[in-house]
């Protein structure tokens, strides 16, 4: 099963694994986008702890640019994790891509913020 | 989205980005925002910074500050023109950035609170962290730009008001051996 949604210049795609949830970003994360991130990861984090998922992968593969509204809409999902019951509670995975500087920065800060929770795969 | 604006106006430039000295390259910007627009020069500053500068990590951490500026000012902004000002000094490897825009009291207020924040606080790590936190508690607005730039972007901030406008710079340095 997968869901997308986007706005002009940004993307957001949902899908389901056997045991983890796969949420893809592309494009450019800025204002316009805000809303519908916030309101996509919190789909996201129903469906998560529906399903008993053990992982959500986001891959950011192709996120050209996040900014910080948007950054922050990341960051109040993994603190909605944070509340859920330690044994159902699930990891989030980054998949980044090393030739968008930022995002190096950007995902080593969620890391520190939840390092229990978020790792970075390069 | 439509362009609401009028494009960009480069002074002291053509449209590729051009050092106006051997020794300084810089760029100035004034334009009415618009969220389209903000992408347009953040692609157009990205690429300024990758021309003038040798690593790739340094442009990315500058061109992630300048839109955080940009649209900072951009989105507060009650003159309507924001402008943008870039300048890197190749003899000291000293970068600044400035935004300066028209805002309303309150914002003015919450900038203040914010760069009194940023100054108490020593450890520009620390105070990310503790600023993501924070925001997650937010209904609105992220709160996030300015901690992000001085963490993330490694620059200092200082903000300068007078009346209703609002400037604020922000410094950073290129490695020795970083520049083009």
């Amino acid at each position: 099963m997968s869901t997308m949604a986007s706005t002009d210049a940004f993307t957001i795609a949902v899908s389901s694994g056997p045991s983890a949830l796969h949420v893809c970003l592309a494009g450019d994360a800025n204002m316009n986008a805000v809303d519908q991130l916030g309101h996509s990861l919190t789909d996201v984090h129903g469906k998560a702890v529906l399903a008993g998922a053990s992982e959500v992968v986001v891959d950011l593969r192709q996120l050209e640019f996040m900014n910080s509204a948007c950054f922050k809409k990341i960051v109040t999902w993994i603190t909605r994790v944070e509340e859920v019951e330690a044994g159902a509670r699930y990891r989030i995975r980054f998949l980044s891509n090393p030739k968008i500087h930022w995002q190096r920065r950007s995902l080593h800060a969620l890391h520190m913020f939840a390092i229990d929770l978020v790792s970075v795969d390069v | 989205m439509a362009l609401e604006t009028n494009p960009p106006s480069i002074h002291g430039a053509g449209p590729e980005p051009t050092a106006v000295a051997p020794s300084t390259p810089s760029f100035e910007l004034v334009f009415r925002p618009s969220v389209a627009l903000i992408t347009i020069v953040r692609r157009f500053v990205s690429e300024f910074y990758s021309r003038v500068i040798d690593d790739a990590d340094v442009a990315g951490r500058l061109a992630l500050a300048t839109h955080e500026l940009l649209e900072n000012a951009a989105k507060y902004t009650t003159g309507g023109e924001t402008y943008l000002h870039v300048d890197l000094d190749r003899a000291s490897g000293a970068v600044t950035v400035r935004t300066r825009n028209r805002t309303d009291p309150a914002r003015i207020e919450v900038l203040v609170r914010s760069f009194d924040a940023l100054s108490r606080a020593a450890d520009p790590s620390a105070h990310y962290n503790s600023m993501l936190r924070r925001s997650a508690l937010q209904a609105h607005g992220s709160g996030l730009g300015l901690a992000r730039i001085r963490c993330e972007g490694e620059m200092s901030l200082d903000l300068v008001v007078t009346d209703d406008l609002v400037e604020i710079n922000a410094r950073g340095s290129i490695p020795a051996g970083a520049q083009s």
